[in-house]
């Protein structure tokens, strides 16, 4: 390593492989490359990249899934992030892209994969619900939305009616809407047992709002995200729920019932 | 050989004191307009939104100068240059209109990766040619000039053969980019590779430096972190004082990006700047500053990423 110098191809690769898994950096190949300063040896001033690299992602780890840290305990919750963010590094010049890949993480590697669901840890599916849902959170946060123009109101038209773009539909297996706004109150929220909670998410004013659904109010978002109509969504979620389509109609459509409520929900645009 | 170079910095104006635009101070901002002079937006928060940030941006460029600075160029970096991330660093420019557009003279990665800091780089002939070429592409995509930051340092490489000055001082003349000099970056530096800050300020190329930067940093005895997070240090006021004579007035920033204080609070920080403008520019005895063995993360990131528990309201029914 001394005789001759690495290109700055090499001195980068090595470097970088330094801080992302510090082990793999030998006391030689660092004195090769890294010179001693007069209170600091080569080892010393390479550390100081190597601690700042763990603690400045971890931290903004903690901070893109606050709920999934409080859940864990930061300690846990940090051996996981490590591991994460050495399966899978920073591929993004953006730092909000730096959770993308964690809730699927969580699933690929969790210990009970090889059994059938029935035989799986609950407290693991919670966590990964519970990861997914902040991570859609975080994409609501600052998606392109329809703020500044106007939305649908009681007058317009079912057959006008479009969902908005800053809309997400979320089927988990457990409350993490409940747990996450709880740990928001600065609760300290139990486990919550397995419930299945369908969610949509809307975002009005920069403020993302979370609606729980009935799973029949779910087929029919669905539907709708898909680019039906109203009048077809009704139909799809009359056949999928086995209830007749009148049924389904009258509660979307009575007074003080889903249309009213959702409509000043601003989940509905007129569209084209 | 320069293309957008020098003739372009020598028009870019000089803004005064400005601060650098946290979200947390947005509201504020935008509903008060406070009497500050110009802002520096984080290029990164805002180039992809299309939520609050980016609504807040445009509604702040309206009444004030803003120029972009950024952390994922990675002009020192072996990588193919990011072109997706130029052009949409370019959109938000040509939205926004920033004084100029700046970055580190670093690498934040290779193969793909973002290590998300800003990492050395061996101060030889080859990175400096290949940084010098790499400027000129990012010069002709972004049609204006390119202002490179010092960054703040933690190791010297064994390989290196010029000084951080003289590698700046040939890049200017190859390129005619703009610079922009962090005097807390250079107290750090010079404190961590043991070399002296006044002859670094001696040897630095004055003409092209069109912004200052200044920041607190925490002193941990054998070296010096580059923090960010509290008020400058009475040694870097010392430097600011000479640099801003030596550059003719350039433009001033303060950072602060941990802890971050109230707008009023920020701002006051950065007015103590007015007792360090004089005419001479010769600076007071440099003291050593106190230090403290409890080490925080450099440049901090963490306020790059949003807040989002704050926006989101539970619909219970
Ligand atoms: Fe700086």
């Amino acid at each position: 390593m001394k005789e001759t110098s690495p290109s700055l191809q090499g001195l980068q690769s090595w470097m970088q492989n330094a801080l992302i898994d510090p082990q793999q950096a030998s006391r030689e190949q660092i004195e090769g490359m890294v010179a001693s300063s007069s209170r600091l040896n080569s080892s010393q001033r390479l550390a100081i990249y190597q601690r700042n690299y763990h603690i400045r992602l971890l931290k903004c780890m903690r901070e893109q899934f606050p709920a999934l840290c409080h859940a864990l305990g930061a300690d846990l919750f940090n051996d996981f992030a490590r591991q994460y963010l050495q399966t899978y590094p920073s591929i993004s010049y953006t730092l909000s892209d730096l959770g993308k890949r964690f809730p699927a993480y969580l699933e690929e590697t969790r210990p009970d994969r090889q059994e059938t669901s029935d035989k799986r840890e609950s407290w693991i599916d919670f966590m990964v619900d519970l990861a997914q849902f902040e991570r859609q959170l975080f994409v609501m946060f600052d998606a392109p939305g329809h703020e500044g123009k106007p939305f649908a109101n009681l007058h317009s038209p079912d057959s006008c009616l479009k969902l908005q773009p800053c809309f997400a539909l979320g089927d988990y297996r457990f409350p993490v809407a409940w747990y996450y706004h709880e740990v928001k109150q600065n609760n300290d929220p139990p486990f919550p047992p397995l419930q299945r909670s369908p969610i949509a998410l809307i975002r009005k004013n920069y403020l993302t709002h979370t609606f729980s659904l009935t799973g029949v109010q779910y087929i029919f978002l669905q539907a709708l995200s898909r680019g039906l109509k109203i009048e077809e969504a009704i139909a799809v979620a009359a056949r999928e729920a086995a209830q007749p389509r009148e049924q389904v109609y009258r509660s979307w459509a009575q007074a003080g019932s889903t249309r009213e409520r959702w409509l000043e929900a601003c989940f509905f645009i007129v569209g084209d | 050989m320069e293309r957008n170079g020098t003739g372009a910095i020598a028009s870019l104006p000089k803004l005064g004191l400005g601060l650098g635009l946290r979200s947390l101070h947005f509201d504020q901002i935008i509903e008060q307009q406070p009497a500050i002079a110009w802002f520096e937006a984080i290029s990164e928060n805002f180039m992809d939104s299309g939520g609050r940030p980016r609504w807040a941006i445009r509604a702040i460029a309206e009444h004030y100068p803003v120029v972009l600075h950024g952390v994922s160029l990675s002009i020192g970096s072996t990588d193919p240059l990011n072109f997706p991330y130029l052009g949409k660093l370019k959109a938000l420019a040509e939205e926004v209109k920033p004084a100029w557009v700046s970055d580190h003279l670093c690498w934040t990665g290779v193969q793909g990766i973002n290590s998300h800091d800003l990492l050395p780089i061996p101060l030889t002939e080859e990175t400096l040619s290949h940084v010098a070429a790499r400027v000129h592409q990012v010069q002709d995509f972004l049609e204006r000039p390119l202002i490179l930051e010092n960054p703040s340092t933690y190791l010297t490489f064994t390989q290196s053969t010029l000084t951080e000055p003289e590698f700046l001082r040939q890049l200017v003349e190859e390129t005619g980019c703009g610079l922009l000099l962090d005097v807390n970056n250079v107290y750090v530096t010079c404190f961590n590779t043991d070399a002296d800050p006044l002859a670094y300020l001696d040897s630095f190329p004055w003409s092209n430096v069109i912004q200052i930067h200044l920041a607190g940093h925490q002193h941990c005895g054998t070296h010096i972190i580059d923090t960010h997070d509290r008020a400058v240090e009475p040694a870097v006021w010392e430097l600011y004082r000479l640099a801003r004579s030596r550059s003719q007035g350039a433009s001033t920033l303060l950072e602060w990006d941990g802890n971050i204080p109230s707008l009023a609070e920020y701002h006051a920080e950065l007015l103590k700047a007015k007792q360090y403008m004089d005419e001479n520019g010769k600076p007071m005895a440099i003291a050593e500053v106190s230090f403290n063995n409890k080490e925080s993360v450099s440049t901090p990131v963490d306020f790059l990423v949003p807040e989002v528990m704050g926006n989101t309201i539970w619909e219970q029914k």
